[in-house]
């Protein structure tokens, strides 16, 4: 065992002198999730702010003294639409949609001639375009109400025009969609660990195996099970280091959230962040004894990097496949690796509660995993040294 | 096969008496082999290559440490010692692989071609060593080499190996009268019929 220490401070010390490498990974798995979770966030705000504000970019009101009376009626308040207005929609430099209205627009009202107003946004532009919605309904409101006018005036009642009413129920509110977003961050957290344990189990196997230095390691008299349980402690370390920082990188992540019912909603302090931790130990060791186990059957780092690129794009697309899944949460999402962490720490989040044999199924794969794993390797640990 | 990476076809392998194939640990730590493969850690210094082979012998960092800068002596490079081994030379290579392999004591040393590639200043420093390890602490080194030169400088007993087979064997003197020939490596081609085949010598 005092040779598996030996291998795992090496190992360890290696992987952290492999400063270009590292900070790689700190930049893609570490500092990605706090900054898009503070750039959705600052979305979010945006949005929530003007489902808040009852307000219309209007050109040419003057024009429309009638449908000025209904506005002010349900409370907006009217803002005069930039004289560039087109060009700032198109270029998302305006958030909102522009009501044009025409000279005419009285005199045809009057007439009974249903004057043509314009709603002005554009599709691509996120902001303008929900609120654009918003406007819509406000002047089909407006429009009902003259028509129910004009039919009293003739005395019909407004039902006959109504063969059918329809109403709206949308249960989904600003918080919900929040709710989605958040759901993401056990999916960074994740691809910190893969990340963190990619190059480190690489580079113990199949770029040992590469530089030549396989052979003299195995002509030690260091036991080929104490040599493979180092360099996994070691791989492991670095996975579980990276883990670390990525969960505590949302901590400060968090307090430069812009919305507050996401923020909220947020409920990520040092306790979630613990039990990430405690949910993701498992993953990453039997993560980091798979890929070692594939990248010992490799002749080349990169053959190795090829193929446990594929391992990593199966399991970062495992936990989508359960946020896009309709079904919701099954139980045989506890008996896979990747989507039962993020299962759980989703539930974590959530405040929700989990059992022992929620825990247990998982840790119980995991090291199926790892036992597997690493027999193969010492297996093949000799074999792949003299090729 | 002597490492106990191959299993050998037929018959076995003793170091100092002890079976290889049986008890390969206690054969191993009685070895230094320097083969073929001669990887280093490049972001670990020379010093750290060499005190991670000592400590996976069984040593303490301590002496690990203390024989890194005995051997660093012997072997004229104790500059390289804390240089991390990304970017050194063929010949700074080589002694920093021969020093790992030496780093227990080993009573017994194999080398496997150990001058390839180095230039004639590393060739010669090399040599040296390697007489002063016989000469001074009466090392056992069986190395191969294809160059008769070297050969002739300094093996005690030599084995012509041609085509995995031995032979011919014997000190560099019988060897050429066996052959007739003055030129050792005149005599080497004569005894060994294939230009290809490799010897083995003892010092």
């Amino acid at each position: 065992m005092n040779s598996a220490l030996t291998v795992f401070r090496k190992e360890l010390l290696d992987a952290l002198r492999d400063r270009r490498t590292l900070v790689m990974v700190l930049i893609s798995s570490v500092l990605l999730g706090p900054l898009t979770l503070v750039l959705i966030s600052s979305l979010v705000s945006g949005l929530e702010k003007r489902a808040e504000e009852r307000e219309v970019v209007v050109q040419g009101l003057e024009h429309a003294p009638t449908l000025h009376n209904y506005l002010q009626r349900q409370t907006y308040i009217f803002k005069p639409a930039p004289a560039d207005f087109e060009e700032q929609i198109r270029l998302s430099k305006l958030g909102d949609p522009v009501l044009v209205i025409e000279p005419s627009f009285e005199a045809e009202l009057a007439r009974g001639e249903a004057p043509v107003v314009l709603v002005v946004s554009s599709a691509s532009n996120q902001r303008a375009q929900s609120a654009a919605n918003r406007l819509q309904r406000l002047l089909h409101g407006f429009s009902q109400e003259q028509a129910q006018l004009r039919l009293a005036m003739r005395g019909v009642s407004p039902v006959a025009l109504e063969a059918l009413r329809v109403e709206n129920r949308d249960l989904a509110n600003p918080a919900m969609r929040s709710l989605q977003l958040v759901g993401m961050l056990p999916f960074f957290v994740l691809m910190a660990v893969i990340y963190g344990a990619l190059n480190a189990a690489l580079d113990t196997t199949a770029g040992e195996r590469e530089r030549g230095s396989l052979e003299p390691l195995l002509g030690t008299p260091a036991s080929r099970l104490s040599l493979v349980l180092g360099k996994w402690a070691a791989v492991c370390c670095v996975s579980m280091l990276i883990a670390v920082l990525s969960c505590f990188s949302f901590l400060p992540g968090q307090w430069l959230m812009r919305s507050e019912s996401l923020a909220a909603l947020f409920r990520f302090g040092p306790a979630q962040a613990a039990q990430f931790l405690l949910l993701l130990l498992p993953l990453a060791a039997a993560l980091s004894a798979v890929l070692m186990a594939i990248a010992i059957r490799c002749k080349s780092f990169k053959e190795a990097h090829a193929n446990g690129n594929a391992v990593l794009l199966v399991v970062s697309l495992l936990p989508l496949v359960a946020m896009l899944g309709q079904e919701g949460e099954s139980p045989w999402h506890l008996w896979v690796p990747a989507l039962a962490q993020i299962t759980l720490m989703g539930r974590v989040l959530k405040g929700e509660h989990y059992g022992a044999a929620e825990v247990l199924v998982p840790l119980a794969v995991a090291s199926a995993l790892c036992v597997l794993a690493l027999a193969f390797v010492v297996r093949r640990l000799r074999q792949a040294a003299v090729r | 096969m002597v490492a106990g990476l191959i299993e050998p076809d037929s018959g076995s392998v003793q170091v100092d008496g002890i079976d290889v194939a049986r008890n390969s640990a206690a054969a191993l730590r009685r070895m230094g082999v320097l083969s073929d493969a001669r990887g280093l850690y490049p972001r670990l210094s020379a010093r750290e290559n060499i005190v991670y082979y000592g400590q996976l012998q069984g040593m303490s960092r301590e002496a690990a440490d203390a024989r890194a800068d005995e051997l660093a002596r012997l072997l004229d490079m104790a500059p390289l010692l804390p240089r991390r081994t990304e970017g050194f030379s063929q010949g700074e290579r080589m002694k920093t692989a021969l020093a790992r392999a030496l780093v227990h004591d080993p009573h017994n040393i194999i080398l496997d071609e150990p001058t390839n590639g180095l230039d004639v200043l590393a060739t010669r420093a090399l040599r040296e060593a390697l007489r002063r390890l016989r000469d001074e602490q009466g090392k056992c080194i069986v190395f191969s080499s294809h160059i008769m030169q070297e050969v002739e400088r300094l093996c005690d007993h030599v084995v012509l190996v041609a085509q995995g087979r031995t032979v011919a064997q014997g000190t560099v003197a019988q060897l050429n009268a066996m052959a007739g020939l003055s030129d050792f490596e005149d005599s080497f081609v004569k005894l060994a019929f294939a230009p290809v085949s490799v010897p083995m010598g003892q010092a």
